[in-house]
């Protein structure tokens, strides 16, 4: 962990720090991690237990339990592909081969990995327009393999341009 | 000269239709106003532009950028209330949907709003649930339960604190009409949840939304600030107050047990019941978790009386169902009808037949744990009572349709990895079946079944059906398992 990373998880926790009679709630401090940090490192998890006043055992199985909640930090792009059923239907899976062969063009590429990261979903509630792909914050609709290159594009441009 | 009032739908599914696209393109154009309402649900003429004329609404649809001047001049429009997809539906849970702007507390309250709570301020916490029973409404999460049964037990438990959560966690994919209830009429679940609490005696409530749902996350927080600065929350001296929680990815969580325990911070597996929450919920006290649609649906019934409620839909399913259509069909979109319809009737009046090119192969209906039906039986009609008959669930009113690109048995390992996935680990039959049917069906799906595996699969399905919660393992429509004899010795498996 970074020193950044330290004192940002140490602002964090003492915001969530609980106020007796409140009790301790491990997965809305760890969501509250990971919106601060981008992702929850494991070497936090004693500290953010000492805090709470529960094991360090207890925070790492809350941790493990949930997908959404990552041990590590994703590229600078998070791109997500629906294999959701209705997308599945409308051929979530020919979108998802497209965004790999647009963004790993060589395998172990560590430059791309840094930039993309690419995970399925499994329902984004955009059923009504399958395929659905979210790229960071935003949510694409009606997506065909051909459209996949100029998305990222004018995603990845959008974001640069705002900020 | 006074700007033209154009309304656009903010809906998140909208936005990925264009309509963001639009607002930025028109953001600095004087001759209009952009009013940002909820969706209709009509998503493929989506982005759909509205104006008023002297008629009523006027819409545009799949509006581009450039079709600004003619939407200005008043060309080529349809009236609203003559789109067949629309007229055709009985909108009263998503009435305000597409008219109004979701976060004007005014709007609502002229439309109705707060009229059912009012009607519940007038009478006894006995009498409401009296309305409940009178109206026949049953839990829209999936379950089906009386409203009124799971009310009574938490009114008549005894204890200084009572909760209300609301269940938003919606991970049937398929499903997204909780979602827009959120973004587009946060005011109704708010309202409907303050019926429920003042029925049982509860004083706070929890709206738990799924990780994958910000902008509704966001919806239900300013709404409630809002609800908030208009001391709607003090009504008759009796405080209550109102707090969102979101989850972090989770299927099982969508459980009532397992979501009281993901609201608590722990991980979120299912605990056996009984006690139900009803009488030991949150924090061991006694609390009402239902859908999203269930406390939505409750202004209604409180304003226009239980008996108006039980003369909509059939015997035992009263009211309407909100049936979400998706997959290979030209028309996918939100549909509010009576119960009663059959499901062919559903897909052929709205779903507008299959997209171009498409053959039906199967329609699933109720999620991941509902059941596929062939094209032979779709007239079943869409009620509770006809399909618990054939042994199928209505769910959260998922319907989505397959094309015959679809292969059966990769649609069964996708949802046997799902499954996998997903299972919170607590009972055998689930987490270890779930595996080896993923892996029975990887075996199958390369050409190497059998009828033995075949077999196995089936023992498995029975098998987790009496203990996990995730008893449907099965997934099982018969025509599942013929798929699956056919398949066992199939040379070409993507069939
Ligand atoms: C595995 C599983 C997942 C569930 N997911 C949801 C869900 O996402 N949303 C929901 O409202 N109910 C879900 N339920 C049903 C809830 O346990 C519960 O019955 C429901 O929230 C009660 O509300 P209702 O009476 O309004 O239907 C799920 C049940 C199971 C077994
Ligand atoms: S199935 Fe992909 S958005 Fe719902």
């Amino acid at each position: 962990m970074t020193t950044g990373h330290n004192s940002k998880l140490t602002d964090v926790l003492e915001r969530c720090r609980p106020v007796p009679p409140a009790s301790p709630n491990i997965l809305k401090t760890l969501l509250a991690v990971q919106s601060a940090l981008g992702h929850i490192p494991t070497s936090g998890i004693l500290q953010i237990a000492q805090v709470l006043g529960v094991t360090d055992a207890q925070v790492a199985g809350v941790l493990s339990y949930y997908s959404d909640l990552r041990t590590q930090p994703t590229g600078r792009h998070l791109i997500r592909a629906c294999m959701g059923e209705s997308c599945m239907a409308n051929h979530s899976a020919r979108v998802l081969r497209a965004i790999q062969d647009h963004l790993c063009p060589a395998a172990g590429d560590a430059s791309q990995a840094e930039r993309f990261t690419v995970e399925t979903m499994s329902c984004a509630g955009n059923c009504a327009l399958s395929p659905t792909v979210m790229i960071d914050e935003h949510l694409c609709g009606r997506v065909t393999p051909s459209d996949v290159p100029s998305l990222l594009e004018a995603q990845v441009l959008r974001r640069k341009t705002e900020g | 000269m006074t700007p033209t009032r154009l309304y656009l739908s903010n809906d998140t599914s909208s936005r990925a239709a264009g309509a963001d696209k639009l607002a930025d393109a028109w953001r600095d154009r004087s001759e209009i106003q952009l009013i940002h309402t909820s969706s209709r649900g009509a998503f493929f003429l989506e982005p759909m532009v509205e104006r008023d004329t002297a008629g009523g609404r006027e819409a545009w649809f799949n509006v581009l950028p450039n079709d600004l001047p003619r939407i200005v001049a008043g060309v080529g429009g349809t009236k609203v209330a003559e789109i067949p997809y629309l007229q055709q539906q009985t909108r009263f849970t998503f009435a305000n949907f597409g008219i109004t702007e979701p976060l004007a507390l005014d709007e609502y309250q002229s439309r109705g709003g707060f009229k059912g709570l009012a009607a519940a301020q007038s009478l006894s916490p006995d009498a409401i649930v009296d309305v409940l029973r009178l109206s026949g409404l049953r839990g829209r999460g999936g379950a089906a339960f009386p409203v009124w049964k799971k009310w009574q037990v938490a009114q008549q438990t005894e204890s200084e604190q009572k909760y209300v959560v609301a269940n938003a966690d919606e991970g049937d994919a398929g499903t997204y009409s909780d979602r827009m209830m959120m973004e587009g009429d946060p005011f109704r679940l708010i309202e409907g949840m303050m019926i429920c609490a003042r029925a049982i005696g509860a004083t706070r409530g929890y709206l738990y939304c799924r990780y994958e749902y910000p902008a509704a996350a966001r919806a239900m927080q300013f709404a409630i600030q809002k609800a908030r600065e208009a001391d709607l929350f003090d009504c008759d001296d009796y405080p209550f107050d109102l707090e969102v929680v979101t989850g972090a990815g989770s299927y099982v969580c969508g459980e009532e047990t397992a979501l009281l325990e993901s609201l608590e911070g722990r991980r979120g597996v299912v605990l056996a019941k009984p006690p139900y929450p009803a009488v030991s919920g949150l924090y061991g006290k006694p609390t009402i978790v239902s859908n999203v649609l269930t406390f939505a649906t409750l202004p209604n019934i409180l304003a226009n009386g239980g008996a108006w409620h039980a003369s909509l839909g059939t015997e035992g399913s009263r009211g309407t169902m909100a049936l979400q259509i998706g997959g290979r069909v030209k028309q996918p979109g939100l549909v509010e009808v009576p119960f009663g319809l059959t499901l062919r009737d559903v897909l052929d009046r709205f779903g507008g037949g299959m997209a171009p090119g498409a053959r039906l192969k199967a329609v699933q209906v109720g999620g991941p744990l509902g059941s596929l039906f062939p094209e032979s039986q779709l007239d079943i009609p869409i009620c509770y009572d006809a399909f618990a008959g054939a042994g199928a669930i209505l769910g959260h009113g998922g319907i989505v349709v397959y094309d015959d690109d679809t292969s059966m048995v990769d649609l069964a390992r996708h949802f046997m990895a799902f499954t996998a996935d997903e299972s919170c680990g607590k009972c055998t039959p689930c987490r270890v079946g779930s595996v080896r049917g993923r892996e029975i069906l990887e075996r199958i799906q390369m050409g190497q079944g059998d009828l033995e595996k075949i077999e196995w699969f089936e023992e498995i399905g029975h098998g987790t059906q009496p203990h996990g919660f995730f008893s449907r393992l099965e997934t099982s429509p018969s025509s599942h398992h013929d798929h699956f004899d056919s398949l066992a010795t199939c040379p070409d498996p993507s069939q």
